[in-house]
């Protein structure tokens, strides 16, 4: 790291989030105590969180926030490699991380995270039968859910229905092309919005661009 | 709930891997902190139990999906090659005559072609789970060609891009390489396998060796990532795209 790009000012977002200018660009960044886990920058006390390649930062870096609490327990559906639930580990260093993965290729590196950080339990279980991991899942403050998928949905719908607290959020980010890639992604998102709005209350959505095409968030609650 | 009616199992792997239930009338955090005492202790040993069944899956399962992949694969070709000939000889009978026995065989031969719809989709499923990249930019049939030419996908992860680029031609590049050595002219294979993505194949012939071969650079990235980190990156298929909207504008 050159001198001069010394850290000039940090602001913190959430529990252990922070907004840092340095040099002339502004990065996002987790206070942590481990190393690199996805080849991002450790400078100081921090590792960036880059956000094109996780789309809760690049949630966090377009202004949204869900105030997540260092204590919550999370469910976390298409937990890949982990690169989110790394960042995601730092905020709840006092709560618990469930882990959801189906494809092993990937979850071998989900592995050694969890091996290095207390709070994430690694299961590599499909987030379309939540009844497979439901006498160890248990009932949280939040599911988040990034999975490429068709009806990916109709998963999380059902797994809020399974583990989430009332009162509990849900965060997900969906993907037009996945649902449907004829369709115009407007139309795709406006019937997931209609889909949800169903089951949950609809606190926010918007898009994830520039950081990600096609992709929306959708902030829930269950009231 | 009674302390005696929960105790502690002798064996927390396979109770882990057996935890699947309808929805719990209790919250499972509960009935763990109660068993080991405290929140922590409860979480350690979940987490180091989940750690070792984690291991125990991941291991059994990369090492057997890419030869399950492969050998659907090869199921389908033998399921079409017993459609056609079985159509073929349908045609021939019905034309002498139709009888009861005909109506059966169009029956069963209907059968086969949903078995054959079906096949086709548990081969999509299976090769975006093993190799996303890959068969997001190919599609899941054709990448599933190319890896059962390569043979698995440790072999493909290694192949260079101009290998990829004639995988499924190596007739064709053999028959060139002969001729040249003996000082002949030769067309050399610009495409094989991946010929048949309509990104390449709905090109104008001169720019299809461009096309094939920006595709194949793109797909050996494609099935390094796929075999050593198996995460999806969607720059790869936008670049590919993109080449494509160029070189079918200009």
């Amino acid at each position: 790291m050159k001198a001069k790009e010394r850290v000039k000012e940090s602001k913190k977002i959430l529990h252990n989030v922070y907004l840092i200018e340095k040099g002339e660009k502004r990065i996002l960044a987790t206070k942590s105590k481990y190393g690199s886990h996805y080849g991002e920058k450790r400078f100081g006390e921090f590792r960036e969180w880059i956000p094109t390649r996780s789309k809760l930062a690049a949630m966090l870096l377009k202004g949204y926030r869900v105030d997540i609490k260092p204590n919550w327990k999370v469910l976390y559906l298409g937990a890949a490699s982990g690169t989110t639930v790394s960042h995601l580990a730092d905020i709840v260093e006092k709560g618990i991380i469930y882990a959801v993965e189906y494809s092993a290729k990937p979850f071998t590196k989900l592995i050694e995270l969890a091996e290095e950080r207390r709070n994430i339990i690694p299961l590599l279980e499909d987030a379309s039968k939540p009844e497979r991991y439901s006498g160890i899942v248990e009932k949280v403050d939040f599911i988040y859910q990034d999975i490429a998928q068709r009806n990916q949905v109709e998963i999380f719908l059902d797994n809020i229905r399974m583990f989430l607290k009332e009162g509990g959020e849900g965060l997900i980010m969906v993907k037009a092309r996945s649902i449907d890639s004829t369709a115009e992604p407007s139309e795709v998102f406006e019937a997931v919005l209609r889909r949800l709005s169903k089951q949950v209350k609809v606190v926010a959505h918007d898009s994830l661009e520039p950081y990600h095409r096609d992709h929306i968030f959708v902030h829930v609650r269950l009231e | 709930m009674e302390n005696e009616d929960v105790k502690l199992s002798s064996d927390f792997v396979s109770s882990f891997m057996n935890a699947f239930n309808e929805e719990l009338p209790f919250n499972p955090f509960d009935l763990g902190v109660k068993v080991f005492g405290s929140p922590e202790k409860y979480y350690s040993a979940l987490r180091k139990t989940a750690i070792e069944v984690a291991r125990l899956k991941t291991e059994k399962e990369l090492k057997r999906e890419d030869r399950y992949g492969i050998m659907l694969l090869k199921a389908l070709d033998e399921l079409n090659n017993s459609i056609n000939l079985l159509e073929n000889k349908l045609e021939d009978v019905k034309e002498i005559k139709e009888s009861e026995i005909t109506k059966e065989m169009e029956e069963e031969i209907r059968r086969l072609k949903a078995l054959r719809r079906e096949l086709e989709g548990e081969i999509e499923r299976v090769m975006e789970k093993i190799a996303p990249n890959l068969s997001a930019i190919l599609g899941g049939a054709i990448a599933a060609r190319l890896l059962e030419k390569a043979g698995s996908l440790e072999k493909l992860s290694m192949l260079p891009a101009s290998t990829i680029q004639i995988v499924g031609a190596e007739k064709s590049l053999y028959k060139a390489m002969a001729r040249m050595k003996k000082g002949k002219p030769a067309k050399i294979p610009k495409h094989g396998v991946i010929f048949q993505h309509p990104f390449i194949r709905t090109l104008p012939k001169k720019k299809r060796g461009k096309m094939a071969r920006f595709m194949a650079a793109k797909l050996a990235i494609a099935a390094r990532i796929d075999y050593f980190t198996g995460e999806l990156r969607e720059e790869l298929v936008s670049e590919v795209r993109r080449k494509y909207e160029e070189l079918s504008r200009s």
